[in-house]
């Protein structure tokens, strides 16, 4: 192929070179939005959850960050019941709602009706290298038998339109953006059409989402050679990645894997009992429908974990230190643990006090606070019927 | 699109051919078909049955098989009349995974010459000049990478099971079978002295193959799940527990027991 890529220069030259106008004019501009160019930082993986439909562009990006701030993508405009992605994903908690949120005490968070979600926060952050599925369940990804369950773009009508999120239905979002000053512009900069769709707010909103990267916590500036780990946090590296010590880098990455985790789904030996009343209908198992998936769940990154509290699915333990005594010394036997939980057969990891303070000294080496400031990730400054 | 890139190449040749006039021209055409490798467990003889407590190995220990994931690399066909052909030249090393069906059909790229071909060999795992870290990005090898501390590079295998301790009624423990490089220890587990490389040659017996000119030769290698338990040496769970990256006696039982956990069989036509 490559010995065609100048033919192709000579004839795409000829063509525009015909299309000049010679009035001195300048030509009608067509739809040629500007790619958007991707990082990929040191160790992470070059391969991109980015449909072939949608890639990132400058103008959709720039569109999906205003639709993601925009309170009205709930289809209401009053303001006591405005709802964005961003009244739960914040910023400043790695996009998600944190435990000081004034409506969602302890970072429970529940939908315009207030109707709870039926599990705790993800945040959103490095999406874009998880190809493997969304939600604790996976339940959004490429192996879902419909196709309006297999990416981000998915991911944002169905925050409209679940009664535990927005709770509104497409048209009148569509409706209320369209007749918004400004958007149709942008709508038209992005995907070459004013005319304001669903698909194209799905596809704006996710490309915005797969920019959110974070890659600049001390762990990483470490893996590059930039600085140093404390001895304490070199320690907690060591049992992070020992079968002897924790060994959580079979579930949550490590050096090799800097996404910190691997996407994938265990049970990690919280419970005895999945059935009848402790049925979980969001679990692995009732996505895959597979028994040794029951009360397995994705095995969440470990990046900027001190923002995301309250944890696991259920948001269970508030704090880090009460997940580390989980995984030291209360773990759970079933038949569906998953088989690398090896420190089952002693109940936990057994570590002494000052291996449970190292390894928590490592785990917050993996916090990135640029993610929590970038402006480009941040709300706008003003929306579209503002400027 | 290919239209053009032929005429191309019939161009270039062309010119080539005129430039060259003086040469002998003789086009020695070497005369070559395809090999397509597929990966298959068994336990006894049948097909691996995943996530079932119903084998025993040769130790006694009753257990199940949840997921087996394993390196191979520098594929080796040994030619009748003494000729090598080594696979190496879209990838050398090749990952499968039992719980990706894609990684069980590996499609060699390479053009073997045709011929009859008496054995193969190869890598259990990535020979230390290969087995570099971070050389993975993308998941699934990615997920094998085997920490730094403990020598680093990737995982030959993970093996991931249950099995009944003795004594025990119903209450499985967790197996995770798995070989990469080993440590040496001053003093266990802190301080390492040294590494020990664990891949190894693999030879699978099994019948000769043909590679014919123009078409594919379709084998399997077969990866009989008990042996790794068995022979030489007896592998007793109940002896080495659970988890082994950081037991270089337990590997090296399975370093040793897996020169004879693989066959090669001829997939019928
Ligand atoms: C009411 C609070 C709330 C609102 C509003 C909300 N989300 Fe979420 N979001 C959640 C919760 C809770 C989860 C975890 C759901 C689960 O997996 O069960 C989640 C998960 C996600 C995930 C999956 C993350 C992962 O790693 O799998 C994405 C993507 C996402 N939200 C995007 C959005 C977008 C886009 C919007 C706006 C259209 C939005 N969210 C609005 C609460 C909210
Ligand atoms: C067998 C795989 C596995 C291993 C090993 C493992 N984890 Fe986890 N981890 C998980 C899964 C799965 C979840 C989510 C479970 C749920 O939501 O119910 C989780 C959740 C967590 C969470 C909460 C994340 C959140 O956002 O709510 C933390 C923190 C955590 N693990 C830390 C660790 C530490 C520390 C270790 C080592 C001591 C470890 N994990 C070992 C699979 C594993």
């Amino acid at each position: 192929m490559p010995g065609l890529f100048p033919v192709a220069v000579i004839v795409a030259s000829l063509i525009f070179s015909c299309s000049k106008k010679d009035d001195g004019t300048e030509p009608e501009q067509p739809y040629q939005p500007h790619p958007y160019s991707l990082e990929i930082p040191y160790g992470f993986p070059t391969q991109l959850n980015i449909p072939s439909d949608n890639p990132l562009t400058e103008e959709g990006v720039a569109l999906g960050r205003y639709l993601f701030y925009d309170g009205r993508l709930g289809g209401r405009d009053h303001p006591d019941s405005l709802m964005s992605c961003a009244t739960c994903h914040l910023q400043q908690n790695a996009f998600e709602c944190g435990t000081d949120h004034p409506v969602y005490t302890n970072g429970f968070t529940h939908g315009i009706n207030g109707k709870p979600t039926p599990h705790v926060m993800l945040p959103l952050f490095n999406l874009v290298w998880n190809s493997n599925g969304y939600f604790w369940n996976g339940l959004v990804g490429p192996d879902n038998p419909d196709e309006h369950y297999r990416n981000i773009e998915d991911i944002v009508w169905m925050g409209v339109v679940v009664e535990h999120e927005m709770d509104s239905d497409t048209n009148r979002v569509r409706e209320l953006i369209q007749s918004i000053p400004g958007y149709p512009d942008l709508f038209e900069k992005a995907f070459g059409s004013r005319q304001v769709t669903m698909r194209n707010i799905g596809r704006a909103v996710a490309q915005f989402i797969r920019t959110i990267t974070s890659a600049e916590s001390k762990f990483d500036r470490y893996l590059r050679g930039e600085e140093q780990l404390s001895p304490q946090e070199l320690n907690g590296f060591v049992l992070f990645t020992t079968e002897e010590g924790a060994d959580c880098f079979h579930c949550h990455g490590g050096s090799g894997n800097p996404l910190f985790t691997t996407n994938k789904f265990y049970n990690n030996g919280k419970d005895s009992l999945f059935t009848g009343p402790y049925e979980d209908p969001r679990d692995r198992y009732h996505v895959t429908g597979d028994p040794m998936d029951l009360g397995a769940y994705k095995a969440p990154t470990l990046r900027n974990i001190i923002f995301t509290a309250p944890y696991m699915h259920d948001g269970r333990f508030a704090t880090l230190d009460s997940v580390i005594h989980f995984y030291n010394t209360s773990l759970v036997w079933s038949p569906y643990i998953d088989p690398l939980m090896h420190h089952i057969a002693n109940g936990g990891t057994q570590m002494i006090p000052q291996e449970v303070s190292d390894l928590k000294a490592f785990i917050l080496s993996l916090t990135d606070y640029q993610i929590l400031s970038d402006p480009d990730l941040g709300p706008p400054e003003k929306f579209p019927d503002e400027e | 699109m290919e239209r053009l890139i032929k005429l191309l190449f019939i161009a270039a040749a062309g010119i080539a051919l005129l430039a060259g006039c003086k040469k002998e021209t003789k086009i020695t055409e070497v005369s070559s078909g395809k090999i397509i490798i597929c990966f298959d467990h068994r336990v006894d003889d049948l097909p691996m049955v995943r996530d079932s407590l119903m084998y025993t190995n040769e130790a006694g220990n009753p257990y199940m098989i949840n997921e087996i994931q394993y390196f191979i690399s520098d594929f080796t066909l040994y030619g009748a009349g003494g000729s090598q052909v080594v696979i190496d030249d879209w990838k050398d090393i090749h990952y499968v995974d039992t719980d990706i069906p894609e990684t069980w059909t590996w499609e060699v790229y390479d053009e073997i010459p045709q011929g009859w071909y008496d054995s193969v060999s190869f890598t259990f795992g990535i020979t230390a000049e290969k087995n570099k870290s971070f050389m993975y990005v993308n998941p699934p090898e990615r997920d094998m990478f085997w920490p730094e501390y403990l020598g680093g590079g990737y995982h030959y295998l993970k093996l991931n099971g249950k099995w009944l301790p003795a004594g025990q009624a119903y209450q499985t423990r967790p197996f995770d079978f798995h070989l990469g490089i080993g440590q040496i220890y001053f003093s266990y587990p802190d301080s390492i002295t040294g590494y020990v490389q664990n891949y190894f040659t693999v030879c699978p017996p099994g019948s000769a193959l043909q590679v014919i000119n123009g078409q594919s030769t379709k084998f399997n290698i077969v990866m009989n799940i008990e042996n790794w338990f068995k022979e030489p040496h007896i592998y007793d769970h109940d002896q080495w527990g659970g988890y082994i990256m950081q037991n270089q006696d337990a590997m090296a039982l399975a370093r040793e027991n897996g020169h004879n956990v693989f066959t090669l069989e001829l997939c019928k036509k």
